[in-house]
């Protein structure tokens, strides 16, 4: 080599230092994602709430403005819904209900009512579904910028204003429940206008994903939800898992209490999503299966009767 | 800097076909440039009128569009796998087909990210990768690995490319732009050791480290399906199925590549029926081991009874639905190359070319079905009355997308191949040339040549 | 005799019909139906709810009617004010201090509701009579049961009170939206019932339950209503917050470190890589 001892180990030096010092610039840009992103946690304050409790808050999700925390949640509660399959007759209310509050097509639906049958020989029923808003939420996981997130009280919300549309929590969602805005959706002039926020849902935006969000602007004021209170038959219930009382808008139960004596159960409680929907099986039906034909096209009706209804 | 004679004829070559363009050349050029019109219209036409103008609804939310992504994803492992691969074993044949491979790379790791873009409903917002990213999606597992991939294969294709645009720079070219670039990209190479050890140095970091990172990037795309709970797509041997996929579809877009640049540039003399015959060995090894994991993965799932995957596999095997599709891609588009290619009576250029273009197509729609069908059986009973939400069907929007695409493909090749020498006319380093080929070459005519005459006494005898 | 019968025959007949024209001049009319309950909440609050109904084929909430409130008095009707019907066709009138309003010796007040209607819409009236009541929840603990009393007194005219027995109360425990009824008793000569508390319901954070009693419909004391709150319910802790996990914000801080090492390896190199470039166009030969 022509070069002398002294460039060759200058070089050595150079050609090994600065790439270290470059990587370790890199690694502690990177390091500083390992921490927590919020603030002094285990911080709480007494607050006096709406319904005149005293309940402890974390300080991180008080805000100084009147706006509610849509990320956080309402604190205290745990939202839980129950739905009684010996009641439900198809009669569709809870789904134009809930359509009809959220501005939504009559062809998207985010309560859904399908024709269960569990295997050939069991009799069929009818079973409405929500979004199930799981404690485990395989969508929350999936979803590449936090659009769609879990909170305190239990519901998983969609923001659609940070939805990039990738629809990466429809295919993660194993029970169908979420709907796509494929196009602009024809709102009315009074919901076009109104703030959105992500616990009303309204106004929808195009290329962004929607689901059932359990009302919680609704549940703020103590105003049960549309699909809970329209129903005629008083099938779904709705209410607080911490206060243990759920209510279908005219009878009020213990929710322990209902579920025990009842037996209820989630579905398809093995793929482990931990849902906060209930079902009481249909048991003492008070409708035969075919009384809900009523609500239903010829061609649906024709459907339903030929094939073995798909099952689970 | 002292020339090879052999490098000069080949420099000459090449040269006088990078600035001039032939007839055909023209017409070619007019077809892709139609398709990609029609590309451009219908990328348009979706951006104002939104997704709906897709086949795409709330059951089977992704269509072509992702099967075309994982498609070019998935041929960009002829660049990084066979290139990198070759390289490192330093195989003496590899010279000609490396360059050919990697440019293969970068245009489909542009390409296929594309159409992402393409099925994300709100394009506006896509800094909220970067504001927001989660790193526990899947999604953004790729799009970090993608946009490493490609960083890494442009890096990998210059330097495997700078002693070719350093003699590109001493050539007495017509026009003044082209010197300028070409002195500009080839960082004052002049061939002196240091150089070339340099030179070395990074070609050996980079093939190096471009395998594992094809194998991770194709294996986080197979965990976007693999990570969610539904039949056909929660496997756990999805990413290696994929790499493998990768690869066999890689191999055979390269061979068609060789194929069409010795026919048009008229290479015969550098890439060779010797080139065709290995990387049809490859295609045929690959072949079956891509069968292998086919046979494994459906087998398992027939074999049990578990009813959400029954109702997947009823719907590949079902005659009125996609068991033709299956049949041609899981099948034919396995058995076949491995036939053609074992057998040496139907081993030539021309029947490696057809079964890899076989082999290609079949490994589309072999996405096809592993993406639709998924989707189209829920856990859940489809109870939708609407026949575009029960049964996807790509729309004319799509399908004129996704040829503009593989157009768009095509096109920049050419640009390429005029811009730089399709293989490489320099040699590679010290141990491989093109007189070792040659050799290599004469060899194998002269055994059969003496062949034929023994057998000819023999006979006469 | 025949004539003096055929006479008597037509005057009923023509008669009829007069009626009949009248009726069909009032049949012309929609309908009204308006409905006034009492409630009284807290001792405090107290308020009449009107609900108005028009009927339309069937009855239905009749929106934005202005209904007239009128205290009755011994002699006269005193207008004391309107409101007008929401879309569910209700609406309040609370009940002040106001000295317009005539009570009675027993402390009785009487109101009248009108709605006027126009030359489409028939009037309707209605009125009730309603005495004021005092009700009281308490709490307390005799070896260590815990029980909730409810005492109910008629409030007169001076404020005295006199115990109402045989009056029933429900008790419920108060929800987000609904009440949660568990106990119903009737009060005894003392105006008073004992109900034990319901110690296995959750109350918040510091088991803080709320007793909702109410007394419903009683033709003399309308609807009453009044709460209690004490501490005796099941503490239900805050859910601890989730820090770093699959579906929360931040991630796993396995994850993190796994990307942070792979990314650096990787880019790391390419830097080296263009560090080279930068090498090799350095080490040139001098020309």
């Amino acid at each position: 080599m022509e070069e002398g001892k002294n460039t060759q180990s200058r070089r050595k030096f150079f050609s090994n230092t600065i790439p270290l010092a470059l990587g370790a610039i890199t690694g502690i840009g990177l390091l500083s994602q390992s921490c927590n992103n919020d603030e002094e946690e285990g911080e709480t304050v007494s607050v006096l709430s709406s319904d005149g409790q005293l309940v402890q808050v974390k300080k991180s999700a008080m805000t100084p403005t009147a706006s509610p925390n849509v990320r956080q949640g309402i604190p205290g509660k745990s939202f839980v819904m129950v739905i009684d399959l010996a009641k439900c007759k198809n009669a569709r209310k809870c789904v134009s209900k809930c359509q009809k509050m959220h501005g939504l097509s009559t062809e998207d639906e985010w309560m859904k009512v399908f024709l269960m049958q569990d295997s050939n020989d069991t009799a069929p029923y009818w079973f409405p579904k929500p979004c199930f808003h799981c404690n485990q939420p395989p969508c929350v996981k999936v979803c590449p910028v936090g659009a769609t997130y879990k909170r305190t009280d239990g519901i998983v919300l969609v923001d659609n204003e940070r939805c990039i549309g990738c629809k990466f929590c429809m295919t993660a969602c194993p029970y169908s429940s979420r709907v796509f805005q494929w196009k602009e959706a024809e709102l009315s002039e009074e919901m076009a206008e109104r703030d959105y926020s992500p616990e009303s849902s309204v106004p929808s935006k195009v290329g962004t994903v929607g689901k059932c969000d359990f009302c919680p602007d609704m549940a703020r004021k103590g105003i049960l939800p549309d699909c809970v209170s329209g129903c005629p038959n008083g099938v779904i219930y709705f209410g607080d898992k911490n206060e243990d009382i759920v209510t279908n808008g005219n009878e009020s139960f213990r929710f322990s209490k209902l579920i025990h004596d009842r037996a209820g159960y989630h579905y398809m409680a093995e793929l482990g999503t931990e849902p906060n929907v209930y079902y009481l099986p249909p048991v003492n039906r008070i409708f035969d299966y075919e009384d809900g034909f009523e609500n239903l096209s010829e061609d649906q009706i024709k459907f339903f009767k030929s094939s073995t209804v798909k099952k689970h | 800097m002292d020339q090879d004679p052999k490098t000069t004829r080949a420099l000459n070559f090449f040269a006088a076909q990078m600035v001039s363009i032939s007839k055909s050349g023209i017409i070619q050029l007019i077809i892709l440039s139609l398709f990609i019109l029609g590309g451009l219209y219908a990328l348009i036409v979706q951006i104002i009128e939104g997704h709906i103008v897709t086949g795409m609804r709330d059951n089977v939310v992704w269509g072509i569009y992702i099967v075309n992504f994982i498609f070019f994803i998935g041929i960009s492992y002829a660049g990084a796998l066979i290139s990198g691969i070759l390289h490192l074993l330093g195989v003496p044949w590899r010279t000609p087909i490396i360059r050919i491979a990697e440019i293969i790379t970068v245009i489909s790791t542009i390409i296929g990210p594309a159409y992402i873009l393409l099925c994300m409903g709100r394009l506006d917002r896509l800094d909220h990768l970067a504001l927001y990213g989660r790193i526990q999606s899947p999604i953004i597992w790729d799009v970090l690995a993608i946009t490493t991939y490609l960083i890494g294969s442009i890096i990998f294709l210059y330097l495997a490319s700078i002693r070719d645009l350093a003699l590109l720079r001493d050539y007495p070219f017509k026009s003044k732009w082209r010197h300028k670039v070409y002195k500009f990209l080839a960082l004052d190479f002049n061939g002196t050791a240091k150089q070339n050890r340099y030179l070395e140095r990074g070609l050996n970091i980079m093939s190096a480290i471009i395998i594992p990172l094809a194998i991770l990037v194709h294996s986080v795309l197979a965990w976007i399906f693999g990570m969610t709970l539904r039949p056909g797509w929660h496997s756990t041997i999805f990413a290696p199925y994929f790499v493998v996929a990768a690869v066999f579809s890689g191999t055979g877009v390269l061979i068609i590549a060789m194929w069409v640049f010795r026919k048009y540039y008229h290479l015969e003399a550098y890439i060779t029926k010797i080139h065709f015959n290995y990387l049809g060995i490859i295609l045929m090894i690959l072949g079956a081991l891509y069968g292998y994991f086919t046979f494994s993965e459906y087998l398992t799932s027939w074999y049990g009874s578990e009813t959400w995957e029954m109702e997947v596999l009823y719907r590949l095997f079902d005659v009125n639905e996609y068991w033709w599709l299956f049949f041609f891609a899981a099948i034919v588009g396995v058995l076949l190359p491995i036939i053609v290619i074992l057998i040496p009576r139907f081993r030539n250029i021309n029947s490696i070319t057809a079964v890899s273009a076989i082999a290609v197509l079949a490994l589309w729609i072999k996405r096809y079905l592993i993406i639709i069908p998924t989707l189209e059986t829920p856990l859940l009973p489809l109870q939708d009355m609407r026949t575009e939400y029960i049964h996807y069907s790509p729309t004319l929007i799509e399908w004129l997308l996704t040829f503009s695409g593989v157009a768009l493909f095509c096109l920049l090749f050419f640009l390429f191949s005029k811009f730089i020498p399709i293989i490489t006319v320099s040699k590679t380093d010290d141990r491989k040339d093109y007189s070792e080929l040659r050799t290599l070459v004469m060899k194998r005519i002269m055994k059969r040549k003496l062949k034929e005459a023994q057998l000819k006494e023999f006979n006469k005898s | 005799m025949n004539m003096r019968y055929r006479n008597f025959l037509l005057i009923i007949i023509i008669a009829l019909f007069s009626n009949s024209a009248l009726l069909a001049q009032s049949d012309k009319k929609k309908t009204t139906k308006i409905r006034v309950e009492y409630f009284n909440k807290n001792n405090t609050t107290e308020y009449l709810l009107l609900t108005l109904r028009i009927k339309e084929d069937r009855y239905i909430p009749f929106e934005d009617a202005t209904v007239l409130i009128y205290s009755v008095g011994d002699t006269s009707n005193v207008l004391l004010d309107k409101v007008v019907s929401n879309y569910k066709g209700e609406a309040k009138f609370y009940i002040s201090d106001d000295p317009l309003i005539f009570r009675d010796s027993t402390g009785q007040m009487t109101f009248e509701a009108e709605y006027v209607g126009d030359d489409q819409i028939k009037s309707d009236k209605e009125s009730i009579s309603i005495k004021k009541v005092n009700m009281e929840v308490s709490f307390f603990q005799k070896d260590t049961v815990k029980y909730i009393e409810v005492s109910v007194n008629e409030m007169a005219f001076d404020d005295q009170k006199s115990p109402l027995s045989d009056m029933e109360i429900k008790l419920s425990v108060k929800g987000t939206f609904s009440n949660l009824k568990f106990a119903d008793e009737k009060t005894d000569e003392n105006g008073k019932v004992i109900f034990e508390f319901p110690i296995t319901m959750p109350g918040d954070t510091i088991g803080n339950l709320t007793i909702v009693s109410k007394i419903e419909d009683n033709d003399v004391y309308g609807n009453i209503e009044s709460e209690g709150e004490i501490n005796w319910g099941v503490i239900v802790p805050l859910a601890p917050e989730k820090h770093r996990g699959l579906g929360d914000t931040d991630a796993p801080l396995w994850m993190v470190y796994t990307l942070i090492i792979l990314l650096s390896a990787v880019w790391f190199h390419y830097i080296y890589v263009i560090f080279l470039f930068f090498k090799i166009k350095m080490a040139r030969k001098a020309i």
